[in-house]
């Protein structure tokens, strides 16, 4: 990983096999002395990405699922997302896994509001993602009606794997956002309002 | 001869279908010389006897008081709507009562009530059962059936804002309807914590916005956020 002594000036990733955060330096000497460049950007996104806290707001078996998912056998902590919370204002994942009626919607939406931003929704199986089955007259046909969804999982309900595939994506997403600009949009929107 | 009644913590003798027939001639025996009970032919599988509902309140104290069926569970309370069913030239609705006995094992009874459109409503036996009372506010909300003397005749399942009853043949399948509010228990519930003596804040996080107020339907936005109370 570090280069030899009096090496040229090269540029390379070094410091961690993710792709995302991409750390880059010019010096060699420079990293020998323990310092390393990047982008804030890049080193916020890593942050938030591994280090995500769900709250579940399970209503069906996609509930079961998530719990299957968290435990030790398929193990959500390998993605860094073990610290499953109850509580919105302490969490920035919500997990909507299971059937949400119309009865349910105002409160789905309230405790939405209640989560701090940056926050991020998963919309677990058929029923969260379109009411599924659930064709009638007390159902909502996907959540997505009063709260906004990242990333929709398919299946009825879905696989561990299934869960992480969408978590995987979702890092993505958290990677690709850009914090500064976010950063620079609020304050001009605070300006704005005066 | 029928089966000895089981006691307390003790479990009923196997059912039997000759224990099952015999109760179910006995039964209606009495219904039928006691309460001008009819049989409801299209049973083929158990037993359910069609009564007018002047006598149902009678017929269900007896059978439930009777030594001889001890029918002392009310399993179930229901609605039929027979709107557009092939052949039916009888009243629209049917109240259905299920009773089972916890003593008896082969002792199982259904009862129908006939329930006119216009006036859709049968007398409450909230009085006898406790479980009644939600049994017959789910059929209310379900079936637009009223229960006479019932004392707290609320919906059950659909929310405060519904409009209809979404079990009639005639709802419209594809009709959806909002709730427009995200708790409609919060203002039971300030007024039960006053009612023993607590402070309710005004503004603590417990008053709900409307859902125009957190800009619902399918309009997510940010802007306004519940204002919570702080702890000291």
């Amino acid at each position: 990983m570090g280069a030899a002594p009096g090496a040229e000036q090269q540029t390379e990733s070094v410091g961690t096999a993710d792709p995302g955060v991409g750390i880059h330096h010019q010096d060699a000497g420079f990293q020998q002395q323990g310092f390393m460049t990047t982008t804030i950007d890049a080193v916020v996104g890593w942050g938030r990405k591994n280090s995500l806290w769900p709250f579940t707001f399970g209503t069906a078996c996609c509930a079961i699922e998530f719990m299957a998912a968290a435990a030790s056998k398929y193990d959500i902590a390998r993605y860094g997302a073990e610290f499953i919370r109850f509580s919105p204002r302490h969490s920035d994942l919500m997990v909507v896994a299971g059937t949400i009626t119309y009865k349910q919607a105002p409160i789905l939406r309230r405790i939405w509001e209640q989560m701090l931003e940056p926050r991020w929704v998963l919309s677990v199986g058929a029923c969260a993602s379109t009411g599924g089955f659930y064709d009638c007259y007390c159902t909502l046909p996907g959540i997505d009606e009063v709260i906004p969804v990242d990333v929709y999982i398919a299946g009825c309900p879905p696989r561990p794997e299934a869960y992480f595939d969408a978590i995987l994506q979702l890092q993505q997403k958290i990677q690709d956002a850009s914090y500064m600009r976010d950063r620079q949009n609020r304050t001009h929107e605070r300006i704005h309002i005066g | 001869m029928s089966a000895q009644p089981a006691g307390p913590g003790q479990a009923p003798t196997p059912a039997t279908d000759e224990l099952r027939q015999e109760f179910r001639t006995r039964v209606f025996q009495v219904l039928a010389q006691t309460f001008q009970a009819e049989l409801e032919p299209a049973d083929r599988w158990g037993l359910t006897v069609v009564l007018p509902g002047s006598r149902l309140r009678d017929a269900v104290a007896f059978l439930r008081d009777s030594e001889e069926f001890r029918l002392d569970m009310m399993v179930d309370i229901t609605a039929i709507d027979y709107l557009g069913y092939p052949g039916h030239d009888q009243a629209r609705f049917a109240v259905v009562y299920n009773l089972k006995s916890t003593a008896y094992a082969a002792h199982r009874l259904r009862l129908k009530v006939r329930v006119e459109e216009e006036s859709a409503s049968v007398p409450s036996v909230h009085d006898l059962f406790a479980i009644a009372n939600w049994q017959e506010r789910e059929t209310w909300d379900q079936y637009g059936i009223a229960f006479d003397g019932h004392p707290d005749l609320r919906r059950l399942l659909n929310h405060i804002e519904f409009v209809g009853h979404p079990l009639r043949k005639d709802y419209p399948a594809r009709k959806r309807q909002w709730l427009s509010t995200n708790d409609p228990l919060v203002a039971p519930l300030d007024a039960r914590l006053r009612g023993r003596g607590f402070e309710v804040l005004e503004g603590a996080g417990l008053n709900s916005p409307t859902v125009e107020e957190t800009g619902l339907l399918g309009k997510p936005s940010v802007e306004k956020i519940n204002v919570v109370g702080r702890h000291k």
